[in-house]
């Protein structure tokens, strides 16, 4: 009895996340639909290696605001400019080359910054948010300083950082490792001040809580997140940027709201900040499939504004909703949107056999009449927008490719159909005890994840069938 | 203690005496005046000070005779020499903010003198000199101006800019460097009025720069389709307000997060601006058209108001700052929104509508922003979606640093104006130094601060419990 209450207490606490989650598979169903090269090796790691940074600038922005009393770090995006730009300017000079040195650089510049401007808001207790604003304008002005206009260069070491044609990287490894630092940090005692400061600061100071040492420990993380970011973003561009501070001050001060984070503070965290940050990067990519011409980059301001004014409110709507949703576990939620999503990324992928049904048919009417031989370029493009999902291939394709080709897609949708039967079956034998998951969910999830990877990490597969496909016509 | 606060108050005195006289021997020499009437204007003039010193002192002493008498009976138990060491601690303690500013002022003033060639002159310890008497005179007159103390040190600071300026920059206080100054100035102004009201709510309006930006490239759109200019004008007022009542009833129930919303709110009107003034063109961003004279002459340099040979834009700001001083404090509505500011639940026990409040002060944001992009417009003779971006953050800081509390319920436009003329006159100092864009702002983020520290420090944590 004494486990239910926290369980059910832990899930209310995370409920906010359900917003970025729906909006997460939202954008990457559309993401996968326009354009299948997302789910590939290369689309993955370059996802990576352009998202990284903005996911470390997010993280070191949520660990000051839950600090509480509208602590929003204005200052993140010139701070990150000003490590990069000194970090390129010291290389250049021959003062710092190795590996080591650069870490600790950008690490120690994070944290000595933040730790300052913590202690001017613990001590001379001006606002945060003018605290922020007076950094970002004094960093934004020296990085202009330090180097005029975009140019330097990365060291040789940190070449291979940015190629982004593997998931594995030393990017990647650095995103895991903040990550699953800052879960162990949630562990701690010092995380429960931290939220309660954020949420009431004159409760905690009446509860004992020294509020000023976990205010700077507060900031002294979010400099380590920042010294994160600005290495990541030095290896994205492999030079010196000292103008793109406003870009990354807005754009994660976005991304943490998409997260679930109240800039009240007292709210938010690391699954949010990322799945914030993801979804600006999908939103990006969404419309970068899109052909607008011109007005690009206006139709992504838009939509940047639109999406954070229409998540903002759906975090106002949700409390309302709290009846309906605090039955629904996060993770659970989590695990069915992403087998839907797992589904559609199947589909995307094995409809590269698409277009030899077209072929085959452009390849009969030739046949028939030699005159529409000069009508078979046109032929093509009517019959390749409208590709059948798995079920809807066409008579002629289905009686050339034979019972082997289909046989994939309607194993993978027998598998689908059971583990969704199965999981249903497990939430009604279990909705009067205990609301937990089966074991058996875990090991589906883990085979699709596993599924997942494999057909991403082998392109050749999925080649393959669309050569025997094509072989198998003539 | 009779003695020991009339001694301190005695050698103040004559320190300050001492400063000005030291000023006027300076300029005397310097300006190559016969030596007999610098010796007798010197004499003066410290005579004059020090006289006017100890009469202020005296009036002031018998508002603290109370005081006196429990001094004096602990005085008298005590010697001499320890009523002297004691005053000369009481006298530390209570001007400690002050020494340490005279002690930063000396130590900038020596690493400048070492580092910059050429920068120990004349003109430069008269500077200092300057600072330092105003830095003296605003401490001790902060112990009597209670009420605006912020407004108090904005104009110290202002006053000293202003001379530090005239001494270092020539021209600084020519007519035609000042009506440029008064001219930027008036759009900031303008740009601010959205963000004091809103400030007073303890609410922030970032979408304000984008609907400049967007106003100024709208209206050139309308007028290139042959909507009459004052008809345009209108109806992006009129948008404006929308757009402020869209940020007001969105952002109500965000109140912490009103921040962000504008944002997002200022993303979409950018962009959707954007992509319908772009829609046929094959020149994405570029809006072109013949701007109107009667705008033209609004806010150009050159312009003229009823004959007299000032932009127009500066007696708009004019009459639109004394309209927002006087109403602020003399309508109910002004009251209403002071009290809402400083105590919601308090507001609402007096039945004062916190939506009507908070909505009517974006929708006056909303439409005050799209008529500063419509003046931007007559000023620059072309429409530029960027031309807003400036004031994302100068808005911010002149608010900040006129003194109005970004928690709501202190300040008011006043102070604002006092921070748009600091932001202002610090601007123009700097670009006649020869400092360029990054350098000054820079300066202005080093500058903030000591500034925000001086008057709007929040309590300490204990007193709020």
């Amino acid at each position: 009895m004494a486990a239910t209450p926290v369980r059910s207490s832990s899930a209310a606490a995370s409920t906010y996340l359900l917003v970025p989650i729906v909006l997460f598979f939202a954008l990457l169903i559309v993401a996968v639909l326009r354009s299948e090269s997302l789910v590939t090796a290369n689309g993955l790691g370059s996802a990576v290696i352009v998202a990284t940074p903005l996911i470390l600038a997010t993280y070191a922005l949520m660990a000051t605001t839950i600090a509480g009393r509208g602590t929003v770090d204005l200052a993140i995006g010139p701070l990150l400019g000003f490590i990069n730009v000194t970090l390129v300017q010291l290389f250049g000079q021959d003062i710092i080359s190795s590996p080591v040195a650069f870490f600790l650089y950008a690490l120690g510049v994070g944290v000595a910054y933040q730790l300052f401007m913590g202690l001017i808001i613990v001590f001379v207790r001006v606002q945060p948010i003018i605290v922020s604003l007076s950094g970002y304008l004094a960093l934004s002005g020296i990085n202009l300083v330090i180097l005029e206009r975009p140019g330097g260069t990365a060291p040789d070491w940190m070449m291979p950082w940015g190629l982004g044609i593997s998931i594995i990287s030393p990017v990647t490894a650095i995103l895991i490792l903040a990550t699953v630092a800052w879960l162990l940090f949630t562990r701690t005692a010092f995380y429960g001040h931290l939220r309660l400061m954020g949420s009431d600061e004159r409760a905690a100071f009446t509860s004992g809580v020294r509020i000023n040492l976990v205010r700077l420990g507060a900031h002294c993380i979010s400099g380590l997140f920042a010294g994160l970011a600005a290495l990541t973003y030095t290896s994205l561009i492999s030079s010196g940027d000292p103008t793109q501070g406003t870009t990354y001050t807005l754009i994660a001060v976005t991304a943490l709201v998409l997260g679930g984070a109240s800039l009240a503070g007292g709210r938010g965290g690391v699954m949010g900040s990322l799945l914030g940050a993801v979804n600006i990067y999908l939103i990006t990519y969404v419309l970068a499939t899109f052909n607008f011409g011109a007005v690009q980059s206006f139709v992504t301001d838009l939509a940047y504004g639109t999406i954070l004014v229409l998540s903002l409110l759906l975090t106002v709507v949700l409390p309302h909703m709290r009846g309906v949703v605090r039955s629904v576990s996060p993770l659970l939620f989590f695990v069915i949107l992403s087998l839907v999503a797992l589904g559609v990324i199947i589909h995307a992928t094995y409809d590269y056999s698409a277009p030899a049904p077209a072929v085959a048919t452009t390849a009969a009417t030739a046949a028939d009449t030699t005159a529409a031989a000069a009508t078979t370029p046109a032929t093509p493009p009517p019959s390749s927008p409208a590709p059948g999902f798995i079920f809807e291939q066409t008579g002629e394709a289905a009686a050339i490719a034979g019972g082997a080709n289909l046989a994939g897609p309607l194993a993978v949708a027998g598998l689908l159909l059971l583990s969704v039967l199965i999981i249903l079956r497990t939430m009604v034998a279990q909705a009067k005890t205990a609301r937990s998951l089966s074991p058996l969910v875990y090991v589906v999830v883990a085979a699709f994840i596993l599924l997942g990877v494999y057909v991403v990490a082998n392109p050749e597969t999925v080649s393959g069938l669309g050569i025997s496909t094509t072989q198998s016509a003539p | 203690m009779t003695s020991s606060t009339q001694t301190a108050l005695k050698w103040t005195g004559l320190a300050v005496a001492f400063i000005v006289a030291g000023i006027g021997l300076i300029f005397g020499f310097y300006q190559g005046l016969p030596a007999q009437q610098v010796i007798l204007y010197t004499a003066a003039t410290f005579a004059l000070v020090a006289w006017a010193w100890r009469a202020f002192t005296s009036r002031w002493g018998d508002g603290a005779k109370a005081a006196v008498v429990v001094e004096g009976v602990d005085a008298e138990g005590n010697p001499a020499q320890s009523s002297a060491k004691a005053a000369r601690r009481v006298f530390i303690r209570k001007n400690r903010p002050v020494i340490a500013g005279l002690i930063l002022l000396l130590l900038v003033f020596g690493i400048c003198s070492i580092t910059i060639t050429g920068f120990f002159s004349v003109l430069n310890i008269i500077s200092l000199l300057v600072l330092v008497g105003l830095l003296i005179f605003s401490a001790f007159m902060s112990k009597f101006v209670v009420e605006n103390r912020s407004a108090f040190i904005g104009l110290t600071v202002l006053v000293g800019l202003f001379v530090v300026g005239s001494l270092k920059v020539e021209g600084f206080i020519y007519p035609a460097n000042i009506k440029s100054m008064l001219l930027f100035a008036s759009f900031l102004g303008l740009a601010c009025v959205g963000q004091t009201m809103v400030a007073l709510l303890g609410g922030l309006d970032l979408s304000i720069p984008f609907i400049i930006g967007s106003a100024n490239v709208a209206l050139l759109y309308l007028i290139g389709l042959g909507v009459p200019p004052w008809l345009a004008v209108v109806i992006i007022v009129v948008i404006g307000i929308a757009i402020g009542l869209l940020n007001g009833f969105l952002s109500f129930r965000l109140q912490g997060q009103a921040l962000i919303l504008t944002l997002g709110v200022g993303f979409a009107t950018s962009g959707i601006t954007q992509i319908i003034t772009s829609l046929g063109s094959r020149f994405a961003g570029n809006v072109f058209g013949a701007v109107p004279e009667w705008l033209t002459n609004l806010a150009a340099m050159n312009g003229r108001t009823f004959g007299l040979d000032f932009p127009p834009v500066i007696l708009i700001w004019l009459v639109v700052a004394v309209l927002l001083i006087v109403g602020m404090k003399n309508t109910v509505y002004g009251r209403y929104l002071y009290a809402l500011g400083g105590n919601r639940t308090s507001a609402s026990r007096l039945s004062i509508s916190e939506r009507r409040y908070w909505v009517g002060a974006y929708a006056v944001s909303g439409a005050v922003s799209a008529l500063t992009g419509c003046l931007l417009l007559g000023w620059s003779g072309g429409g530029f979606i960027g031309v807003g971006q400036p004031y994302l953050f100068m808005t911010l800081a002149a608010v900040v640093i006129g003194g109005t509390s970004l928690l709501g319920g202190a300040g008011g436009y006043g102070f604002t104006v006092i921070g748009v003329l600091v932001l202002q006159v610090l601007t123009s100092f700097l670009v006649g130094i020869g400092l360029d864009y990054q350098w000054q702002q820079f300066i202005f983020g080093l500058l903030i601060l000591p500034m925000v520290a001086l008057y709007a420090r929040s309590p300490h944590i204990r007193t709020q419990v």
